[in-house]
């Protein structure tokens, strides 16, 4: 799993290296403010405690001082009667005592000539005897200071001989209790401060820490990311992180009952108690309704759905008439439900636009059981039916004028035959007649055949062996005279050798005929019809190019259906059965290939009748 | 991948050519669901140049027939080859839809 704001693997998305990235951008800013605090804090109570030891040590130095001065003043007074009896001895233990009791560093009584009568430092004593006579000396009691030392001088009055100079110095400040304690209370303070600053820092990182992945997983989530294992965040990084992983555990929850849920309605199966009826109705194409007397919907199957166009739990329930307009229907069903009318009722709707359209029939009959529903309304698509009907239709009106015409011909000529004295020349041209008329009528015969045959699924090709080189040269012949009557420029572009093919001759020269004689049809006088023939490794080609009245872009989608003929005037005006290509491209795909076209209404078409080379005779 | 749409009557038949896998799935998923829409479920998908299928483009064959059994209908299916059967049937995915020999007995069957 790859958790953000998880541990070791750590990437773009999950890992610490994301969490530090997010502190070091909006998150950082509360815990350096924290950190900040807490300096500050810390060090108020530093700054305090060393005031406190400064001043301390300030009144520690002038008690030193007073100390210092107070020894010296015992010193001279308690020295002075015995120097005065020349009690040297005493003096000196006097000297050494008293240093050593106020922790003097120095303790001397010095003569007029340098020399040193009595010192704490026994060693420094350099004059053994007390001259009966000091030299003079004058000297002012003084007691100086400083930070490190405390200096302290005065005189020592020596009846009957004069006066020395007592000296004393040592450190400023004692090591006291007191003191100790300050300096012990300054530590623990610091010690607390920095324990309380980690923390204080330890508590802000991991709190932030679990936003700045929520954070991190919000960002991905905007990214497109919708892996819960991916967005989940690490939850040892706090309540919030924990919170969050909870929701995206509900919401992913929530995400796959939807999805269950609308994969359970997508097959029909959300509604229970479902019976092996509800089944059945589902199952049906046709749609099924049931109505109460009050027009509310109490049952619609999928397909009755899907026919309205909404989702079945909003047909179920509502007023029928909100998913229907036409009034016919409408006054139907109100008909029907309201027990006005009793027998079946049959309407035809014919819906438009990009959501559904054809044509739907309607048929509304009461339910005579006993039960509640007042109506049933079933739906059926019938727009395959109704184009159906229209293209026969079409096509028995279509197929009778191309009947009657070659009949007329050939009876109006058969009469004339057997009425008249026709000379040889009006006989000729009678049976000449007659013999295009009845080839014309097995054309039409064999069209109406071949579609049957289509229609029936029945349509087969006989494997033969096909000369392409004889079937060209039919072709041309067949349709040389017919182009020199239209003035035409009908050409042939062969290649200088044609292969021979495996395939049904008949219905490829009934596809290359359909081509050519439509573009020989429908290309005005003076125009020129191509025919191109190319032979390569893969494909056996047909070009059919022709400078005619071309087909529009919406006619072109459909001049391969059955029954179907262009709307343009030009086209109506032709006789035709609007067979000829849906044959040609259907046996041409029974041989593997495939006719296509392109075209440009007023500039010409290009039929292109394509058999793969496998089809070539070994 | 190139699809040929092709109307025979109020039935529209989809003919897509080549494999139909990953992203070429996809794109007929699209294209079929647009002719579904328009044309109530009136349409066909002429296997005869799908060469082979793999598992997206199964499942989008199985999404399309279940989107049409809401109303009742099942996939039309015409002219697949024999790869193509084979791998239905290994799946066990043959029973969710309707063949057809050919294009217009597929079209037929809307009669």
């Amino acid at each position: 799993m790859n958790q953000i704001g998880g541990q070791p693997h750590g990437d773009a998305l999950g890992g610490r290296s994301t969490v530090r990235r997010r502190l070091a951008g909006g998150e950082a800013a509360p815990v350096w403010a924290a950190l900040a605090i807490t300096f500050v804090v810390v060090g108020s109570v530093a700054v305090t405690a060393w005031l406190t030891v400064r001043g301390h040590a300030k009144a520690m130095r002038e008690a030193r001082a007073a100390q210092v001065e107070n020894a010296c003043q015992f010193v001279a007074e308690a020295a002075s009667p015995l120097l005065a009896a020349g009690d040297l001895t005493a003096v000196r233990r006097i000297v050494i005592d008293t240093a050593r009791a106020n922790a003097l560093d120095e303790l001397r009584i010095v003569l007029g000539d340098g020399g040193v009568l009595a010192a704490a430092d026994p060693a420094a004593i350099s004059s053994h005897q007390l001259p009966p006579q000091l030299p003079e000396i004058s000297l002012a009691s003084t007691v100086t200071s400083d930070a490190r030392t405390v200096a302290s001088a005065r005189a020592v009055e020596i009846p009957g001989r004069g006066r020395a100079r007592l000296e004393a110095s040592g450190p400023a400040t004692m090591p006291t209790g007191a003191m100790r304690d300050a300096q012990a209370a300054a530590g623990i303070v610091g010690a607390v401060g920095l324990v309380a600053l980690m923390l204080v820092s330890r508590v802000l990182r991991r709190r932030l820490g679990g936003m700045a992945a929520i954070r991190a997983s919000l960002l991905a989530f905007e990214r497109g990311e919708r892996s819960p294992e991916t967005l989940t965040v690490d939850e040892s990084l706090g309540a919030e992180a924990r919170a969050w992983n909870e929701l995206l555990a509900g919401r992913d929850a929530e995400r796959r009952r939807q999805r269950a849920e609308h994969a359970a309605e997508a097959l029909g199966a959300q509604r229970a108690p479902r019976t092996e009826l509800d089944d059945a109705c589902d199952a049906l194409w046709q749609g099924l309704i049931l109505i109460d007397e009050r027009l509310h919907t109490k049952y619609a199957n999928g397909a009755a759905a899907v026919f309205l166009r909404a989702k079945r739990d909003e047909v179920v329930g509502a007023e029928i008439t909100r998913f229907v307009s036409d009034e016919r229907l409408v006054n139907a069903i109100k008909g029907v439900a309201s027990g006005a009318i009793r027998n079946r009722l049959t309407v035809e709707v014919e819906r438009t636009g990009d959501n559904g359209s054809g044509v739907l029939r309607f048929s509304v009959r009461p339910v005579r059981r006993d039960d509640s529903a007042a109506a049933m309304i079933l739906i059926e698509d019938v727009t395959q039916q109704r184009v159906a009907d229209a293209a026969r239709n079409a096509f028995v009106a279509q197929a009778s004028h191309e009947l009657r015409t070659p009949l007329t011909n050939i009876r109006l000529y058969v009469e004339q035959l057997l009425d008249g004295e026709p000379t040889p020349a009006d006989r000729a041209q009678a049976i000449n007649v007659i013999s295009q008329e009845s080839r014309r009528l097995e054309r039409i015969v064999s069209d109406m055949l071949s579609v049957a045959e289509i229609e029936a699924g029945q349509l087969r090709i006989v494997q033969d062996d096909v000369r392409l080189d004889a079937l060209f040269a039919d072709l041309e012949a067949d349709y040389r005279a017919q182009a020199e009557d239209k003035n035409l420029d009908l050409r042939f572009d062969l290649p200088p050798k044609l292969p021979v093919i495996q395939g049904d001759r008949d219905k490829i020269a009934l596809a290359l005929h359909n081509l050519i004689g439509n573009a020989l049809k429908y290309t005005p006088a003076g125009g020129t019809v191509r025919v191109i023939v190319a032979d390569d490794e893969q494909n056996f080609t047909v070009d059919v190019v022709d400078t005619g009245i071309g087909i529009s872009p919406e006619d072109a989608e459909r001049v391969f259906d059955k029954f179907y003929r262009a709307k343009d005037r030009r086209v109506a005006e032709l006789t035709g059965t609007g067979l000829g290509l849906a044959l040609a491209r259907e046996v041409i795909r029974l041989h593997g290939g495939e006719v296509t076209v392109q075209s440009e209404l007023d500039k010409g078409s290009t039929f292109t009748l394509s058999i793969p080379i496998h089809a070539r005779a070994a | 991948m190139q699809i040929n749409e092709q109307r025979q009557g109020a039935v529209i038949v989809l003919k897509p050519v080549g494999p139909l896998v990953q992203k070429d799935a996809d794109q007929l998923k699209a294209r079929a669901a647009d002719v579904l829409r328009k044309s109530l479920g009136r349409f066909v998908i002429d296997a005869s140049a799908i060469a082979y299928a793999d598992s997206r483009g199964l499942e989008v064959l199985v999404e399309l027939t279940e989107e049409l059994g809401a109303g009742g209908q099942a996939l039309k299916i015409s002219a697949a080859n024999e790869t193509l059967r084979e791998v239905l049937e290994l799946t066990e995915l043959t029973p969710l839809f309707e063949y057809h020999e050919d294009v217009n007995s597929a079209v037929r069957s809307f009669l």
